[in-house]
């Protein structure tokens, strides 16, 4: 493979938390360091497990009691989305203090395009990379993977190469060594099929992949396989996009309620929350949804959902709720348990003034969004869901989890002087000292 | 009135991600023709406010003011207590040097009451700071976390409580310092 003279013609580097929630909750619990620790109690499944329970055969999604079959001793804890967000947040300004180009790809991972900041961070860029994770350990208490390479494709493979707390730099002149001991299926992007379509060709590692010409990518492989060949030949086609997250493909939330339900009145409060929750999130990031997938899931994990178009875009719950109100019962049926509810929004628009309608439903709606404005500006003065819907009232007035389950996350029982069960200090809570 | 004006030419902008055009600022702002709206744009223009693109449409220009250099009057008066407010401190700032390696604590029980630290207080501890005796810190001593004096006396590196009522806690293996407290706070 021909490669550029330089080791970096663009410094790319991958940032991957280790077991991120779990090592949230490491961090402020000294006494859970070396023991297999485990998150999502509230959901009865594994969300995100420490490397010392991945050891003992745990892996994410298992259920509960799974689990404890196989690892009677495991610590398994209520997620605490308020911690692990504060973290988040921390850990992409803390890469931003050498790079104002930072991606936040997820709550856990993020790339960097450090290109060109040798001179003002006066140091090399595998210097950088090595100083960004050293900072991020001992500020955030627990160890990242970080991958740097010149391109986006090749960084992440770095950050995956060695876990926990890897290291690994990959200059042009290396592509081949690491190329050579991957699979092509370990390769971001490239998914199950494509992996037996490559294998009948006889393409088995990555290496195989780089090394073919352009003619037989291009004659063999779509535009997207066509732009991961390039990347792996160093070659950068994905730039780093350090625009923050401000428009989503879609918008989705889901909750776990405990004890399961039949009746029909508190399911549809269930949905009635989530929709109310997804639009708050619309309305922050000034978005409209034109399309809406509901479902709801039995106790026996049997998943049923519904999808309908809206009349036009909006991000306002009272209408979305009227329509699933609609359609509800072809969903729900009367006799089963239901454990969790959960809405999608889709084709999200930028919610910008529309044009009247015959029916002057437009202005009706325009007065009604101007109440969740208001019901807005209340929730950022006195916390979130002061004011919610009729209809999420039963969701509302009772604990997501009652019985073995009702186990909130650690902070909501340890608030100082002031700070209220909606509403606490933004810095995250390291417990208790004596 | 012109600084009203522009207060709701800039809401329009953040509301709408755009400037608004001759009608909408006439609608937004009560005028009776677009006469009057083309007077009020021209003026603003001369303001550096915002300015007009080939096509006569309207593009921001400095509509937060941005250039405004502290006690020399560029647009409007700026108010005296704006300048004098420059060189303060909010009691964020005051109390975090590092935002990213700030935690916070609940103290339980008065083995550092002498140091004026009581059970229930909050602490402030930054974990980015390399600890040296005499710090009061948070170490892990027995799988929990414990505030103290860190101490040094000859090579003997230990923890000291501030109670005499307390002993002084020698670690038998390596002593973990996880943060160096920076700050005590008690709501009443």
């Amino acid at each position: 493979m021909p490669y550029g003279l330089l080791s970096f013609p663009q410094a790319i580097l991958h940032v991957d938390a280790d077991s991120f929630f779990a090592s949230c909750e490491v961090a402020r619990h000294p006494e859970l360091r070396g023991r297999p620790v485990v998150t999502g109690l509230e959901r009865g499944i594994v969300s995100s497990l420490t490397y010392e329970a991945k050891a003992r055969g745990v892996k994410r999604a298992m259920s509960l009691r799974d689990v404890k079959k196989i690892c009677p001793d495991v610590v398994f804890l209520p997620s605490d989305y308020e911690t692990y967000s504060l973290y988040s947040l921390r850990m992409f300004s803390i890469v931003r203090r050498f790079t104002p180009d930072v991606e936040e790809y997820s709550i856990d991972e993020c790339f960097a395009d450090l290109t060109g900041l040798q001179r003002p961070n006066k140091m090399s860029y595998e210097k950088m990379a090595e100083k960004i994770k050293d900072t991020l350990d001992s500020e955030l208490g627990f160890t990242f993977s970080v991958g740097l390479a010149p391109t986006k494709v090749l960084a992440k493979l770095g950050s995956k190469w060695k876990k926990p707390s890897g290291l690994t730099i990959i200059p042009s002149n290396e592509i081949n060594t690491y190329l050579n001991k991957l699979n092509i299926e370990a390769v971001w992007g490239i998914g199950p099929q494509t992996t037996a379509y490559l294998n009948k060709l006889g393409i088995t590692t990555a290496l195989q992949f780089a090394e073919k010409n352009e003619d037989w990518i291009k004659n063999k492989l779509t535009k997207p396989h066509q732009e991961i060949w390039r990347e792996l030949r160093g070659q950068m086609v994905y730039k780093v996009d350090p625009n923050k997250k401000s428009s989503y493909q879609s918008i989705s939330k889901t909750k776990t309620f405990t004890p399961p339900s039949s009746d029909r009145e508190y399911v549809f409060s269930q949905l009635s929350k989530n929709t109310e929750n997804s639009c708050i999130k619309l309305r922050r990031y000034k978005l409209a949804a034109k399309k809406v997938f509901f479902f709801l899931k039995t106790q026996d994990f049997i998943c049923q959902g519904y999808e309908f178009k809206l009349v036009r875009p909006t991000d306002n719950p009272v209408e979305i709720i009227k329509m699933i109100d609609k359609y509800f019962d072809s969903v729900f049926s009367t006799g089963r348990l239901f454990r969790a509810s959960g809405i999608v929004l889709i084709d999200l628009v930028e919610n910008i003034s529309r044009q009247a309608d015959l029916f002057n439903e437009v202005a009706t709606a325009e007065k009604i969004s101007r109440i969740f404005g208001s019901v807005d500006g209340i929730s950022r003065r006195y916390g979130k869901h002061t004011l919610f819907l009729g209809s999420s009232l039963s969701a509302m007035s009772k604990h997501q989890h009652s019985g073995d389950r009702q186990i909130a996350a650690e902070r909501k029982d340890n608030l100082f002087k002031g700070e209220t069960a909606r509403k606490r200090l933004a810095i995250p809570f390291l417990g208790v000292a004596g | 009135m012109i600084e009203k004006y522009k207060k709701q030419i800039v809401q329009f902008y953040r509301r709408n991600k755009r400037m608004p055009n001759f009608s909408e600022i006439m609608k937004l702002l009560g005028f009776k023709s677009k006469n009057a709206v083309f007077k009020l744009v021209n003026k603003l223009a001369e303001d550096n406010f915002l300015t007009k693109d080939e096509k006569g449409k309207l593009i921001p220009k400095n509509l937060y003011g941005e250039l405004r250099v502290l006690g020399q009057v560029e647009a409007g008066f700026p108010s005296p207590a704006e300048e004098e407010l420059v060189d303060t401190l909010s009691m964020d700032e005051y109390l975090i040097k590092n935002k990213e390696a700030t935690y916070m604590l609940k103290v339980s029980g008065d083995s550092m009451k002498d140091a004026g630290i009581m059970n229930g207080d909050m602490v402030l501890v930054d974990r980015s700071l390399t600890a040296v005796p005499g710090d009061i810190v948070i170490a892990e001593i027995d799988k929990q976390w414990t505030i103290k004096y860190l101490r040094k006396s000859g090579k003997d590196v230990y923890l000291e409580p501030a109670n005499k009522k307390f002993p002084n806690i020698y670690p038998t293996e390596e002593l973990n310092i996880a943060a160096v407290v920076k700050a005590v706070i008690r709501k009443y």
